[in-house]
């Protein structure tokens, strides 16, 4: 069976949904950052799926600046989740309600 | 638009200088008066006679005849013509010309502030003002010369004359203004003094009520000038003296009665006019002097020096004159028959004055402006001098003012009873003191210009006013001294509040010998007293002749000559005195006078004790409706309504913030869910929608 586009924008959608899925449901926030990372990851099978299928490297470069970013987050992102950690001595998303108005 | 300035313009500093003198004066006792202490008085005094001397050399100028009335153009501030043709008409009878009304106000005139066309401020002295800043500054000198003497040892000693002075400004703001807007600033700011003062005793409830009372009744005339500017300013567009009475011919009659009507509210609150005259005996609370500067000479003659200002207005209004002169008249009645039933000395003089302020409003009123004018000037010696022997008599007996309790001062304190004497003779018109001659003027005035029954009226009061002044002298001066008496055998049930009366005028109550300074004012107003009613026949009639042009002509009396008249009411005058002298002065009067007066305390009825009942009414009419209002107000309209809105406007606003709240759960995971639902909507418009 030849993989085209369709297949390579249907798994992308897939591991988008299960990202999404993932920071919704679980309360642990180490696995919602690697939902995270699962949903950054998707768009960027997306990008570079239509950068090969409009033979445009406009894609690729935006899937090269997407992991960066998503390098800086992750980096932010645990940060905040060992403060936190060591501030409430918990990691239940729900427990940490600090803007609750 | 061309505007008429009235006088001739140019640089007058003296006549600043005597507007603005006893304001600075003021000024610096508020401002050092703790410091100065008891130079306030002198500093006062001297200030009030400085502007007096300013306005001296002015005379020549403010008098002269020449050509007077210049039509200023606001954009070239070049000459008009008119002038020459204005001084030619109005030796001629001058029937509404626009040119003689405007002559009315020949004089000098100080252009001060310009902010506006048709909107200026300036001095104008001319004959009328002249006499009126004369007497202002001139008796407000001798008063505060007085009231050093007599205001010694008070705590606010420099206080007094601070306020003093301020009045003398403000009536001088009033008299000099060439405009009506700077007129009302005047009458407002006397109106404003005269509440300082009255209410000088301010620890004392009865003072603050009856400062009160003459302030709101003073502002609610203050209200009816305002309107008449408000007219002015509809059918002429200006309010410069000038300008509404070049324009007077082209006033419709109504449009003229309106703003003489409204003119003459104000007049009658300022003048103590029925039915707005009950703050006048009230403000009696105030200290003597002030009686007699501000309740007796000046501030209370305001209205009779609008009429006389405003006499072009008049002069083309029949129905006005009627107005002004009929209420005169029921005044100078009222006033007289009120001053019958008083007991206290200083509000028998407060009714004098309203019953003679009466003669001079009906006087002006029906056109004998020069009549009414020099009853004025008379007056303001004749009753000043009446008001500071009371003073001299009040100081001298700790305070007490029941004439009951008074009597047999003759001998005791002759000066007092000398110069009361004089005093009382001048005011019933006794020849040739001064209050003859301007009565006499005042009352054959009405009959000349036909207005038979205001002239019964006038003989009629001048026969109660000799009755009740030579019973107030009787009384005070004759038998024996009552004063140790027990007020209860006179009939007096409160000695405290000996009939409606006030409270003892000083707040330090003892016997105090009289100074000099007290008597020589008095002996300088006695000069007045006797010789100012000899200015009639001195040539008084000439002198105003320009300046009430048009005037409505006596016909002259068709059935009585002026020498008929002139007997006919002293004869009256006579009857008044005789009877006053067999009720009270008479041996059998004298050896019964404590039963006498005790069965007229008693006996006395009803109407006149309760002042013909206009401060019940006034009460009934307004000051309930007002405070039942401000009640209505206080419980309903302000916690309900206006309170009530802001407080439904903040519960609102809370009752959003409590919903806007809800939505900040600080769950990190709902938020992230409303970004998916987001996200979701946006793809599904542009998936869905995009095909429609």
């Amino acid at each position: 069976m030849l993989v085209g586009p369709e297949q390579y924008i249907a798994l992308s959608a897939v591991m988008f949904s299960l990202g999404v899925a993932g920071v919704i449901l679980r309360r642990n926030p180490l696995i919602m950052l690697m939902s995270i990372e699962l949903m950054f990851n998707a768009a960027n099978l997306a990008l570079v799926t239509f950068a090969r299928a409009w033979a445009n490297n406009v894609g690729h470069i935006f899937a090269f600046l997407v992991i960066t970013v998503a390098a800086a987050e992750a980096a932010i992102g645990l940060a905040i989740v060992v403060v936190v950690f060591r501030k409430t001595a918990t990691v239940d998303v729900d427990e940490i309600a600090l803007l609750k108005g | 638009m061309e505007h008429v300035v009235l006088g001739i313009d140019g640089g007058y500093p003296l006549l600043v200088l005597a507007w603005l003198a006893p304001l600075a004066g003021a000024i610096a006792l508020w401002a050092f008066g703790p410091r100065v202490r008891s130079l306030g008085g002198p500093i006062g005094a001297a200030i009030c006679g400085v502007a007096f001397l300013a306005l001296l050399p002015l005379w020549n100028a403010a008098t002269a005849i020449g050509s007077h009335a210049y039509l200023f153009s606001t954009h070239s501030n070049g000459i008009g013509a008119a002038g020459a043709s204005a001084v030619a008409s109005y030796s001629t009878n001058a029937s509404g010309a626009n040119a003689a009304a405007v002559s009315t106000l020949a004089g000098i005139h100080q252009s001060l502030v310009s902010w506006a066309p048709g909107f200026t401020f300036g001095l104008l002295l001319d004959r009328l003002s002249l006499v009126w800043a004369l007497v202002i500054t001139g008796i407000g000198f001798l008063i505060q010369v007085y009231s050093i003497g007599y205001m010694t040892g008070d705590r606010a000693f420099a206080r007094f004359f601070a306020y003093l002075n301020f009045f003398v400004f403000a009536m001088m703001t009033l008299v000099l203004s060439d405009n009506f807007v700077g007129l009302l600033v005047g009458w407002g700011l006397v109106g404003l003094a005269s509440y300082f003062l009255i209410g000088f005793y301010f620890d004392r409830p009865s003072a603050v009520k009856a400062s009160r009372k003459a302030f709101v009744i003073n502002v609610v005339g203050d209200i009816g000038i305002l309107f008449a500017i408000f007219l002015m300013f509809a059918a002429v567009g200006s309010a410069g003296y000038g300008d509404v009475f070049a324009n007077v011919a082209k006033l419709s009659p109504g449009m003229l009665f309106a703003i003489c009507g409204c003119l003459f509210i104000g007049c009658a609150a300022k003048s103590a006019q029925v039915p707005l005259h009950t703050w006048l005996p009230d403000a009696m609370e105030g200290p003597t002097p002030v009686s007699a500067l501000i309740h007796a000479a000046t501030m209370v003659t305001a209205g009779v020096y609008l009429i006389a200002r405003c006499a072009p207005l008049w002069n083309a209004s029949e129905e006005s004159r009627m107005l002004v002169g009929t209420i005169g008249g029921i005044t100078a009645l009222a006033g007289a028959l009120l001053g019958l039933a008083q007991w206290d000395i200083k509000r028998i003089l407060a009714y004098s004055t309203m019953s003679q302020i009466g003669y001079m409003i009906m006087g002006v009123g029906v056109g004998a402006y020069d009549a009414g004018v020099l009853h004025f000037l008379t007056h303001a010696f004749f009753k000043a001098q009446l008001f500071l022997t009371a003073g001299i008599v009040i100081h001298a007996l700790a305070d007490q003012q029941d004439i009951r309790l008074m009597g047999g001062l003759r001998t005791r304190q002759p000066f007092a009873f000398w110069s009361m004497t004089l005093g009382v003779l001048a005011i019933c018109g006794i020849a040739p003191l001064s209050g003859f001659w301007s009565k006499d003027a005042v009352i054959y005035g009405t009959l000349e210009r036909g207005y038979p029954a205001l002239y019964a009226i006038g003989v009629l009061t001048a026969g109660i006013t000799a009755f009740y002044m030579f019973r107030l002298l009787f009384v005070t001066f004759f038998g024996t001294y009552r004063g140790a008496i027990d007020p209860s055998s006179l009939g007096i049930r409160h000695p405290e509040l000996s009939g409606q009366a006030v409270e003892p005028a000083h707040d330090h109550h003892e016997a105090h010998p009289t100074s000099i300074l007290m008597i020589a004012p008095v002996a300088v107003l006695m000069i007045g007293t006797i010789g100012a009613g000899l200015l009639w026949i001195a040539g008084w009639r000439d002198f105003f002749a320009p300046a009430f042009a048009g005037a409505p002509e006596g016909h002259g009396a068709v059935f009585l000559p002026e020498l008929g008249s002139t007997i006919l009411v002293t004869a009256v005058v006579l009857v008044g005195i005789a009877i006053a002298y067999v009720r009270y002065a008479a041996p059998a009067a004298l050896r019964e006078a404590i039963e006498r007066l005790r069965v007229e305390t008693v006996r006395m009825p009803a109407p006149l004790a309760h002042a013909f009942y206009f401060d019940v009414a006034i009460d009934a009419l307004f000051v309930k409706p007002a405070q039942a209002l401000g009640r209505l107000a206080g419980t309903v309209l302000d916690p309900l309504v206006l309170d009530g809105a802001v407080r439904e406007t903040s519960i609102v606003t809370a009752w959003l913030g409590h919903l806007a709240r809800s939505f900040q759960t600080g769950l990190v995971r709902a938020y992230a869910l409303t970004l998916v639902v987001g996200a979701a909507c946006f793809v599904a418009y542009y998936a869905f929608g995009a095909v429609r």
